[in-house]
């Protein structure tokens, strides 16, 4: 069994290093050239970059790193760029979030690129990288959240029984998110142990609001373009956050969370339910974790429409309009997300944009006997390819993100009831976009 | 010809001397000054976006001032920075004053703790954000885990969502990187006083109270003033202490000028109206900037100095 898993990863690995021959370049094609690029920096994003080296020896280019900073930073860096006309670097790191900003900074990676290339990234992905037409990007690795829970509360005999007198139905890992609510207020015990959490602020809560809101049937922005998350489904969806708060299920501090206290407050073992991304998973189970070893998995429950949420943005590489050698900018952006690459970020729990990475990936956990990661890594494969959402494709994304978060707050800390808090919300978010003409 | 000969005479007077040296100076204030200020005005009267450049050239009058005159948020901010600065720079100055005095009585020691005084000036803010989100964090965090260990609470203390609580833990952060300023300069006075005076009220029958109340005192303010113009400066722009522990959140309950700026120039690329927020805000500074040297002035005058 474990001959023909190696046969088979050795097979697909050899059938992905052939089609990639296309786009490779050839040996000193770029002799002499600095490559100039503005990356994501991080302890998760790094490894991939060990590779450069061996770009740089391949091709006899030279890779210069202008900035290496976290996204929000580097997003700053670039408008600023954008701001002062000074694009004078060709490949910068790139969001699905954030690519609708940019406006005509990226080229259509379509024109300059290898059909291989893009077409080895999954469907849904290459999707969401598109902007008015234009692919803007080319994802290096994926994220969605999937949720995360505490399985031996699942196993309590007392826990079963006295969640079945009180609900009327089983304890089981919650299939929608009415049950996570149920389940969330019968395991809270603040301050000790909470229900579950969620992040609360900036893009964070708006994302989380987003994914819920379309879960309940709803839609962000009318056939006309206008904000429509004030609907009754987007009531729906931020009373779920209000309630939950309201219950103490959820701790007191998550207006102010992001992802790092989410990870870490799961990973201290005190709260049951944990809806995060999947570079979390590894964490979880390590050493560090207070609940290595009773760690569970599954999709990310449905709401009352029947489906699932599914919040998804993909970390992406672009080349600038303004780059003076694409060809070799186009290399490098190949390089950095073909097969072997995407194995590198895989191997540290990041969910590979690549189909046939992921599949190998699988296949190498279970050859090494690693049960979690290959349930991780089937968990998160599945929902990449059947659940996962962007964000709606506009460049007021963000801006009416910065609108809509702290009205969200106000109504999870009781200053304003769900529907006023989204009115507000909406009508911010229609002024922007009336300015926008 | 004689045009440019009276010039020329005019130029190298002896009287225009002092301008033509100080010219090269004025023009280098020009461009690094005075030419982004200008330009970040003209931009407060157009609705230019960071990401589209061409936005720069759209004249929209006063709309974003009317925005802003007409937007309750911005005056909330613009108010509670003003209580905060308030608070804030009072603090410092009483806890100054204490570390000052009781350092100035130290014989033996003083020098490693001045050094040791100025350590929390030498982090970074967004360290010193980080650090105190942690302590703060009503799940993971120390103040709770001391509390609730100590019995004095069985409560999660929700120290960065409370508005009142989340305004104080952010003003302990900003107290503890920077009341060292004001120690500093606190003792550089008490450093440089004459003890003539100190002696004659000790002659005088003079208790310790009254001393310092009317001898020591007037004699701190003035750099008590530079103190509080300086600080007043740094907390009217306070942004990355809020930004990292709160992030103005949540639902705006710390938002303040900068966070709020912040957000709207470089987050949502509204570079237009961050601007014009900015120069309102400016008054903010200008206020107490001008408030701080009348104060000042006064104090000099009170003690003899120079008008």
């Amino acid at each position: 069994m474990k001959l023909l898993g190696k046969i088979t990863t050795t097979l697909m690995a050899g059938a992905t290093a052939l089609s990639m021959a296309g786009g490779m370049a050839h040996a000193g094609e770029f002799d002499g050239y600095t490559l100039r690029v503005k990356l994501i920096g991080g302890a998760q994003y790094e490894p991939l970059y060990t590779r450069i080296p061996e770009w740089e020896e391949m091709t006899g280019a030279k890779v210069e790193i202008l900035s290496r900073k976290n996204h929000f930073e580097l997003d700053r860096e670039i408008k600023q760029d954008i701001a002062s006309g000074s694009i004078n670097w060709c490949v910068g790191s790139n969001h699905t979030s954030f690519a609708p900003q940019y406006g005509s900074l990226y080229v259509d990676l379509n024109v300059i690129m290898d059909d291989e290339a893009i077409n080895a990234i999954s469907e849904n992905v290459i999707n969401a990288s598109t902007v008015d037409g234009r692919l803007v990007q080319l994802a290096r690795h994926s994220d969605v959240s999937n949720l995360y829970y505490i399985k031996s509360l699942y196993e309590d005999e007392k826990n079963k029984a006295d969640f079945k007198a009180e609900y009327g139905y089983d304890l089981m890992p919650p299939e929608t998110w009415a049950q996570v609510k149920d389940q969330a207020i019968f395991f809270a015990d603040p301050p000790n142990f909470y229900g579950t959490q969620y992040v609360g602020k900036d893009e964070g809560i708006s994302g989380r609001f987003y994914e819920m809101l379309i879960a309940e049937g709803g839609t962000f922005f009318d056939a006309d373009g206008k904000a429509a998350f004030n609907s009754p489904e987007g009531v729906r969806a931020l009373q779920w956050f209000v309630d939950l708060y309201e219950a103490k299920a959820v701790p007191a501090g998550v207006p102010n969370y992001l992802w790092d206290d989410t990870g870490l407050g799961f990973a201290s073992g005190n709260v049951a339910l944990n809806l995060d991304w999947g570079g979390w998973a590894s964490y979880f189970n390590s050493d560090d974790s207070k609940i290595q070893g009773d760690v569970g998995l599954i999709r990310a429950p449905k709401g009352s429409s029947g489906k699932r949420t599914g919040w998804s943005g993909s970390h992406s590489f672009s080349i600038t309009e303004a780059c003076d050698n694409k060809q070799a900018a186009a290399s490098f952006v190949s390089f950095l997300t073909n097969f072997d690459s995407q194995m590198i970020e895989a191997r540290t729990g990041l969910l590979p944009t690549r189909p046939d990475a992921i599949e190998a990936i699988i296949e190498e956990s279970k050859q090494a006997g690693d049960d979690w990661l290959v349930h991780v890594f089937e968990t998160f494969g599945a929902s990449m390819a059947e659940d996962a959402f962007a964000v709606p494709s506009t460049h007021l994304w963000i801006p009416i993100s910065n609108e809509l978060f702290p009205e969200l707050q106000a109504a999870i800390v009781g200053e304003k009831n769900a529907q006023q808090a989204l009115d507000d919300a909406a009508a911010a978010a229609n002024q922007l976009i009336e300015d926008e003409g | 010809m004689s045009v440019l000969t009276n010039i020329k005479r005019k130029m190298f007077s002896e009287q225009a001397t002092p301008y033509v040296l100080l010219l090269p100076a004025i023009i280098m204030i020009l461009i690094v000054v005075l030419f982004p200020l200008l330009f970040s005005l003209y931009t407060s009267f157009t609705p230019y976006k960071l990401t589209r450049p061409d936005t720069l050239w759209k004249f929209v009058g006063l709309r974003n001032y009317e925005r802003i005159f007409t937007d309750w948020d911005f005056w909330v901010a613009f108010g509670r920075t003003v209580l905060f600065l308030a608070i804030v720079i009072n603090l410092e100055f009483l806890f100054g004053l204490g570390i000052a005095l009781l350092i100035n009585r130290i014989t033996w020691g003083q020098r490693t703790l001045r050094t040791i005084m100025m350590f929390p000036m030498m982090f970074s803010p967004i360290l010193v954000g980080f650090q105190f989100k942690f302590i703060f964090n009503d799940n993971i965090g120390l103040m709770n885990n001391a509390l609730q260990s100590l019995g004095i609470t069985d409560q999660a203390i929700p120290w960065l969502v409370d508005g009142t609580l989340a305004m104080g833990a952010i003003a302990f952060a900003e107290i503890w990187m920077s009341t060292s300023i004001f120690a500093i300069l606190l003792l550089a006075g008490l450093f440089a006083m004459p003890k003539d005076p100190l002696e004659a009220a000790q002659v005088d029958g003079c208790n310790a109270w009254q001393t310092f109340r009317h001898i020591t005192l007037p004699y701190l303010m003035p750099f008590a003033y530079i103190a509080m113009t300086i600080r007043s400066l740094d907390v009217a722009r306070a942004y990355d202490v809020v930004d990292t522990m709160t992030g103005g959140g949540p639902a705006g309950r710390t938002e303040l000028l900068w966070t709020l700026i912040a957000r709207t120039g470089y987050d949502s690329a509204s570079m237009g109206k961050a601007n014009a927020m900015a120069y309102v805000s400016i008054l903010l500074s200008i206020a107490f900037t001008y408030f701080f040297y009348t104060k000042l002035v006064a104090a000099r005058r009170y003690m003899g100095g120079a008008q």
